[in-house]
């Protein structure tokens, strides 16, 4: 969202917000909601309650933090890594709860199977502008590791700069590179099916 | 001059050109349009939830009664303990004090 020459930064919401305001953590959370609700939803697998529940953690925390908040990186910077700590946070107990259930997992990875098989069969023109492309990208994006999920998130979604990203993640600029070249890598072998070009 | 991702060579800092488009093919949710009133509904409800009698966080309630027990119990463990002869000579003494007011009433 770009901010009008009228309207307070971000970091003079927060400074507000630090005093109590609540008006101005409704105008930062109408300013943002779109880009931590997309976030939080690519990275736990899809809109819904759990999306909801968790963006509006990240609102709270910041709400709480904001006292404490010192304006010494970009303000998205500082959110995204908020939000990268409460989702990163969630996927793993998540992924820990899925260990339970091996049997649920064990049927859709299945049914994966059974997908890329009927999607082999077919040509790429064919399947560009269908539904199942949409469900194969949500898919190699679901299986592709936490790190590198975000990573080509922020880069792809949110345009943001490898020293950023790494700011976010808590590496270098080159350790988000990296991660970046072995999402492309992984990418292109989950959607080979889809590719004209030879990978 | 900001360079665009799409650019020749530029494919090691992106997904590239047929990558993303691909990626881009599976739109990013957005909020729904009631998510900000809800937030703020959730934050009032749960400032309030910290609040209590008299407008005064409920830690402050707590601390106190907290504070409170600890000092009874204390003043309850350091009290001057009374041991059994001490008991029996009290009232031997109200016995004694007892007999005389009777000699002396010429009971």
């Amino acid at each position: 969202m770009r901010i009008g020459q009228d309207e307070p930064s971000d970091e003079n919401l927060m400074a507000q917000i630090a005093t109590g305001d609540e008006e101005a953590l409704r105008e930062l959370i109408v300013r943002h909601e779109d880009r931590v609700y997309g976030t939080v939803a690519r990275m736990i697998g899809g809109a819904g309650p759990d999306a909801e529940d968790l963006a509006q953690q990240i609102f709270l925390r910041i709400w709480r933090a904001a006292p404490k908040y010192r304006a010494e990186a970009k303000f998205t910077t500082w959110l995204m890594t908020v939000t990268r700590n409460l989702v990163f946070t969630f996927c793993e107990a998540r992924a820990r709860r899925m260990e339970v259930s091996e049997e649920i997992v064990d049927e859709e990875t299945e049914e994966t199977i059974q997908r890329k098989e009927s999607v082999a069969g077919r040509t790429p023109r064919e399947d560009l502008s269908g539904k199942e492309l949409i469900e194969a990208v949500e898919k190699a994006c679901a299986q592709l590791p936490m790190k590198q999920r975000l990573v080509v998130h922020l880069r792809e979604h949110e345009d943001m700069d490898f020293s950023e990203i790494g700011e976010i993640l808590g590496i270098s600029e080159f350790g988000a590179k990296s991660l970046m070249f072995r999402a492309r890598e992984n990418l292109k072998i989950k959607l080979s099916a889809f590719l004209t070009e030879p990978s | 001059m900001r360079k665009k991702r799409d650019e020749i060579g530029d494919g090691a800092e992106g997904l590239g050109p047929e990558l993303g488009r691909l990626w881009a093919s599976a739109p990013v949710p957005k909020a729904p349009s009631w998510f900000a009133a809800r937030t703020m509904a959730r934050l009032r409800q749960e400032e309030d939830s910290k609040k209590s009698w008299f407008g005064m966080p409920r830690w402050v309630l707590m601390g106190t009664g907290l504070a409170l027990l600890a000092v009874g119990w204390f003043r309850w463990e350091s009290q001057p303990t009374i041991r059994d002869a001490e008991v029996f000579a009290a009232l031997n003494a109200f016995v004694e004090e007892d007999r005389e007011s009777r000699w002396w009433a010429g009971l």
